[in-house]
């Protein structure tokens, strides 16, 4: 039942449910898949074997495959080669490392605030100036005209 | 004393040492039952067990088995009817 070109339906993991074919036999219980599912080394406890055969070589290329995988309807994933080249991550260090923006924000900051800070600074003194006048007066209002002028009255009420 | 909601069983126990070395008894919510296969009943495995607010904190992948079916059917569950779906 397990020979190369045989149509098998995966089971068990995220690939379930979804066809390839047999590419390549490693052992009694492993076998290299290729079809709907990445290409890779499976169990054959996880694989369902159909009545189904197509006509591959051992280690066929891509584009062997996808002709043999029409007539069962199977649509082959390619999986892209991997770059040639330095690491990802090794860029993703070096951005941070830019030295001349980060200079520049800092300078940035530094002289807007001097500029802002006297006017800040300013602006509550103005605010605190009146809101003081005003108590101040209300204040002397009162000692002047209200409370002596009340109790006056409640004096000659009481009398 | 107790609190009287605390006083029934709706909330676990948990027995807490406190700094002071002292022995005391924290309430919380009890868990949810323990999420069960839809077709054979079996309890799942892999499904996270805790209040929806906790499980907010978990990513998808962490609340249940990323297969078809995962956190509804259990293994051999799936197998039968994908299985079945195929033919």
């Amino acid at each position: 039942m397990i020979e190369i070109g045989r149509v098998c339906l995966k089971i068990a993991g995220r690939d379930g449910g979804k066809k390839a074919v047999v590419v390549d036999i490693l052992d009694n219980n492993y076998v290299v898949i290729a079809g709907e599912t990445r290409k890779r080394k499976c169990n054959v406890n996880h694989l369902e074997f159909l009545n189904k055969t197509v006509k591959i070589k051992k280690g066929a290329s891509d584009a062997e495959l996808e002709k043999a995988l029409k007539s069962e309807g199977i649509i082959l994933r390619k999986t892209k080669p991997k770059k040639a080249g330095p690491r990802p991550l090794r860029q993703h260090k070096a951005r941070p490392m830019v030295k001349p923006e980060t200079v520049a924000r800092k300078k940035k900051t530094k002289e807007a605030k001097p500029e802002t800070g006297p006017e800040t600074i300013a602006k509550p003194e103005t605010k605190t100036e009146p809101g003081a006048d005003t108590k101040t007066l209300n204040q002397k209002e009162k000692a002047k005209t209200g409370k002596p002028a009340a109790k006056a009255a409640k004096k000659a009420v009481n009398s | 004393m107790v609190a009287p909601r605390f006083r029934s069983r709706t909330f676990r126990r948990i027995k807490v040492k406190t700094p002071g070395n002292r022995n005391t008894i924290h309430y919380r919510l009890r868990k949810p039952a323990k999420a069960q296969c839809g077709k054979c009943g079996r309890p799942l495995q892999g499904v996270a067990r805790a209040r929806p607010i906790q499980l907010r904190r978990f990513s998808r992948s962490q609340k249940r088995p990323e297969r078809p079916f995962g956190g509804v059917l259990c293994s051999s569950c799936t197998r039968d009817e994908l299985r079945a779906r195929a033919k």
